[in-house]
């Protein structure tokens, strides 16, 4: 039986030639010019360690770890949070809803459109003086004068967020709904049988079987998280305005190389971002698998 | 069989994927033998010149248009590679200083060009502008862009007694005099500009200076700083409708009253004038305003200044150069063409043998028969040449921002100052600047 | 059952004094139910509002849309269409990204369930290295690695043609790694083993038994990958050249550069002529992923 394994090469060799080729080789080509004053054309000069030197005293990177951190984590919390309180009714046998194919992908809509386009539309709605949110909030009275919601950091970043948790659970929601369908439906039988509530059946059968599914959602919503970048660029003048609070990572990557032609100092903002992004996936791992490395499995 | 059936239909899906490729590069193929001449821009501006082009000369050439965003991300790897490059690009202010610079664009200050002679025959900033560091001419334009202020006739007689151009520039000459217009208008309800954006043109005031000196100091003079004062002056005192550039307010406010929010109270006001270049009337007034038409008028403001402008030059590893400089020569000298598009597109040339004959008699029934032509020529001989950088975008806008910072009372100037200063110098390491 | 009976008289309570009918015993079941449903409607109709807005402004002049928002359509799509179709050929670009997209999601799905079943279920030296090496790759931002993978392309001579767009597709980590993880859930080893005493070779049981139970997962992970190849816009435009090979977000860009920029109108006509078509696509993988749900359940 044994030596059938090395089929196992044989089924992972496609994946493995084109991803060398096109996406190892361009990111290895970054690794080196992180090593470089490389301005994006013309010759590339090495210059040693100089500019991992400069990024770890850079306090405007420092600055945008915090923020992709802020404006990531309220978002994952309510995009999650929705993505699993939706599940957790559609599959619920008691309720037995209908319409989940309509309303999941009623909720995935947002995602559809360009990030342009959203970022154009949310522009206009959030506008100071005739924006539809403040003139709503006016009518009714909420507030008397209207509040500037780009201009200051803090409703700034929470906006980005909300408007981020808008686009994205309604993909969460789908990728924990098609884990909930691999879960066999005799669990929640028997747990209906034994008088399980809706919460013991939720948090004693669902969620320890969508463990590697959640693991799934954790690890490319941080990845994609500390990616941030087109949002915050689109709502306000593209440097993060304002007073900083929008100048996440990547943007702050993508000024460094297409606006300020330091691309040699980008590349080394990327593997710095890299190297935050690999210790705390690290940190998700660990704590999902902490003890015990065997998944759950039907049986 | 099951087996079978997957090996046929994986046989499928590759047989499609190459049938795909090769059917289209077999169209590419074809397509690349009919085109003489591909050239690359970031509007659709150049369509007609290009078919008057292909009439003339009988060969075809392939525009291709990439949104202003992405033009550069775009043109950066194909001009190093010269792979699929266009024979003639367009540059646009922003990025033209890096571009000529870079060698993209073939040095037509040498033969056969001899670009040098035609020194006399442009607005003097407009040749200057298309030179790289050591003075060779790299990009020629056909056209100025100065700007003005726009306003609205029928407030300027009511507030201000006349709406003649010249009075009511006289009027707006020093940003001192501005403000006694703004409070005039203040007065009677209405707001002077859109947002106190508007007067970032004339941040230079009458000491333009380059933002970095060829000493490589980034230079901060006395007369940026206190637009920092004008800027929080006209947001103070409620001057302006509260409607920032492009925004969809800003807009509407060119044709009708806005509703301007403030103080807990909520009032409306028209606004006066709309600080734009050449441009502005064709692309931007003319397109949005319905009501107003022939109620407005264009005068000088306190500083001349330009926005814009679009430059043209032969990629230097073209294998077609000869047939590349005729569509620049034809754009950029040629009187019969460059007559006609005046006269039809409104554009204000910056070939003087050409303005000089057609400047008289242009009159614009949108500004109520001003001659905007001449206006505009005049401003244009009074821009300094020479104080463009590449380094002009970037640090505007983290001025701008700096600026904003002061204007809302988050920092004080000192510290809205320090910070930029902070940001120029991480944007650009090698730039000297002012320590404090 | 504490948890549900508080929830019920506490929901219950709140109606009783406007409605008899509905303190019944019998209705009582449908009250939570009935407020879910109003809760999922008012979040449905947050998430299609903007869409909505989308396809009126497709149908409004420029000037209708720039004085202020509504949702009563306008008449002025037809002028919308032929200002749009003077500059651009949209059903040309429609074709192209049809295409690329299609072929785009059969090698992702394809590859990454082969992938991915190679990484669930051999053990062989090198494995979790490999594995956890994919991880780590997904990680680097992409942004920087575009003028390297430019580079690649020059050198290849594939700039121009579709295969940079396409081929690449056949290594999606992301895919993989939600692939790999699913099937660890849903598919046991005795399955394997079972077939492989029946004589099955290794990928006929791949073809046979794996890939029916992943694809519900493989559907899903088809409309993301479908979805980002059609909505793909910097890709396309830093490697095509040729106008008539342009695909739709492309040649959206291109609208955004021309005159039509002025016209509204006719970007959002544009916008939701590039858009309509994946939300029906995905309305109808949809209920292909509910059907393969109840058909894997049905046979167990």
């Amino acid at each position: 039986m044994k030596n059938l394994n090395r089929y196992g090469y044989f089924f992972i060799a496609p994946f493995w030639l084109v991803f060398l080729v096109f996406s190892i080789y361009p990111v290895a080509l970054t690794f080196y010019y992180s090593f470089t004053n490389y301005t994006g054309s013309g010759e590339a000069q090495l210059v040693g360690l100089a500019n991992y030197k400069r990024l770890l005293t850079d306090t405007y990177f420092v600055e945008a770890f915090f923020n992709t951190w802020k404006i990531w984590g309220v978002n994952f919390a309510l995009q999650m949070g929705l993505a699993l309180i939706l599940a957790m009714i559609f599959s619920d046998m008691r309720i037995k809803l209908k319409g989940i194919a309509f309303f999941r992908s009623i909720f995935y809509l947002p995602n559809l459109i360009t990030i342009s386009s959203v970022a154009l539309l949310f522009g206009i709605l959030l506008d100071w003086q005739h924006g539809s949110l403040n003139m709503m909030l006016m009518k009714l009275g909420i507030i008397s004068d209207p509040i500037n919601w780009l201009n200051e950091p803090t409703s700034a970043q929470l906006s980005v967020s909300l408007i981020l948790t808008w686009m994205w659970f309604g993909h969460s929601f789908i990728v924990v709904m098609a884990g909930v369908s691999g879960i066999s439906k005799d669990y929640y039988e028997a747990a209906l049988i034994d008088g399980a509530n809706r919460w013991q059946t939720f948090s004693k059968i669902t969620i320890p079987l969508l463990k590697p599914i959640l693991l799934y959602i954790m690890i490319t919503s941080l990845i994609g998280g500390l990616q941030l970048f087109d949002l915050p660029m689109l709502l306000t003048d593209g440097i993060g305005s304002p007073d900083g609070s929008l100048n996440t990572m990547v943007l702050y990557l993508y000024n460094q190389a297409f606006k300020y032609n330091n691309y040699g100092y980008a590349a080394a903002v990327a593997y710095g971002l890299f190297v935050i992004t690999l210790i705390f996936s690290a940190f998700i791992f660990k704590g999902m698998y902490g003890k015990e490395r065997k998944q759950p499995r039907q049986v | 069989m099951k087996r079978k059936l997957s090996i046929f239909l994986v046989s499928i899906l590759l047989v499609g994927l190459f049938a795909g490729c090769s059917s289209d590069s077999k169209t590419s193929g074809n397509g690349k033998k009919d085109v003489d001449l591909r050239i690359w821009s970031f509007t659709d501006e150049l369509k007609k010149p290009i078919k008057t082009f292909e009439e003339k000369n009988g060969v075809k050439v392939e525009l291709t248009i990439v949104p202003i965003a992405d033009y550069p991300t775009k043109l950066k790897p194909v001009l190093e590679s010269g792979v699929g490059a266009p024979d003639v690009f367009t540059g646009e202010i922003a990025f033209l200083k890096q571009w000529v610079d870079a060698g993209y664009w073939e040095n037509l200050s040498e033969k056969p060009y001899n670009a040098d002679k035609l020194s006399d025959k442009y607005v003097p900033y407009v040749f200057d502008l298309g030179k790289d560091k050591d003075g060779d001419v790299r990009a020629l334009s056909w056209q100025t862009t100065p700007g003005g202020i726009y306003y609205k006739r029928s407030i300027a007689k009511e507030v201000l007694g006349t709406d003649d151009p010249t009075q009511v520039g006289e009027m707006m000459s020093s940003m001192d005099k501005v403000f006694d217009v703004a409070e005039k208008m203040k007065s009677k309800g209405y707001s002077m500009f859109p947002d106190e954006g508007a007067i970032r043109w004339f941040t230079q005031g009458d000491n333009p200076q380059p933002w970095v000196n060829d000493k490589n100091e980034l230079q901060l003079t006395d007369e940026k700083m206190e637009y920092m004062d004008y800027s929080k002056k006209l947001r103070d005192n409620q001057y302006t409708a509260l409607a920032p550039e492009w925004s969809p307010s800003w807009f509407e406010g060119m044709d009708k009253p806005i509703k301007v929010k403030e103080g807990g109270k909520e009032k409306e006001t028209q606004v006066f004038s709309y600080v734009l270049p050449t441009w502005g009337l064709h692309s931007v007034l003319k397109t949005n305003v319905k009501e107003s038409v022939g109620d407005w008028a264009v005068t000088s403001g306190p500083s001349p200044y330009f926005w814009g402008g679009t430059w043209l030059g032969v990629y230097n590893k073209s294998d077609n150069k000869e047939l590349a400089y005729k569509f620049v020569k034809m754009m950029t000298q040629d009187d019969e063409f460059l007559t006609s598009w005046s006269k039809e597109t409104g554009d204000v040339l910056s070939y003087l043998p050409v303005t000089e004959t057609i400047k008289d008699d242009f009159s614009d029934k949108f500004l109520g028969g001003q001659n905007n032509y001449q206006f505009f020529l005049d401003q244009s001989t009074k821009i300094t040449p020479g104080i463009v950088t590449k380094y002009d975008q970037q640090l505007d806008t983290l001025y701008g921002n700096a600026v904003q910072q002061y204007v809302t009372g988050k920092k004080s100037k000192k510290e809205a100052i320090k910070e930029f200063y902070q940001k120029a110098q991480n944007a650009y390491p090698d730039i000297k600047v002012p320590k404090k | 059952m504490i948890g549900k009976t508080a929830v019920d008289n506490s929901l219950s309570n709140s109606v009783e004094k406007k409605s008899v009918i509905e303190t019944k015993p019998k209705r009582k079941v449908s009250i939570p139910k009935l407020l879910i449903y109003v809760v999922l409607i008012a979040m449905a109709i947050i998430c299609f509002i903007p869409f909505l807005m989308m396809l009126v402004n497709a149908t409004r002049s420029n000037e209708a849309i720039l004085s202020g928002f509504t949702l009563i359509p306008g008449s002025a799509i037809v002028e919308n269409y032929q200002t749009m179709m003077s500059y651009i050929n949209i059903w040309a670009g429609f074709k192209n990204s049809l295409i690329i997209s299609v072929l785009v999601t059969l090698l992702s799905g394809y590859f990454s369930a082969l992938t991915a079943y190679g990484f669930a279920f051999y053990v062989f030296k090198g494995k979790n290295a490999m594995f956890v090496f994919m991880l780590v790759m997904m990680m680097v931002p992409g942004q920087l690695g575009l003028i390297g993978f430019y580079e690649l392309c020059k050198n290849l001579g594939i700039l121009d043609t579709y295969i940079p767009l396409i081929i690449p597709a056949a290594a999606s980590p992301f895919v993989v790694f939600f692939l790999r993880q699913y099937i660890l859930t849903t598919l046991h080893p005795s399955l394997i083993e079972a077939a492989r005493i029946d004589g099955a070779s290794e990928f006929n049981i791949f073809h046979t038994i794996a890939i029916p139970i992943m694809m519900p997962a493989i559907a899903t992970m088809s409309i993301f990958t479908f979805i980002g190849s059609w909505n793909n816009y910097i890709m396309p435009l830093v490697v095509l050249f040729s106008p008539e090979k342009f695909t739709l977000p492309v040649l959206m860009g291109f609208l955004k550069g021309s005159q039509v920029a002025q016209n509204l109108g006719s970007m959002y006509l544009g916008i939701a002529i590039s858009v309509v078509p994946i939300m029906v696509a995905f309305l109808f993988l949809s209920k292909y992923i509910v059907n393969s749900i109840s058909a894997g359940s049905i046979k167990e």
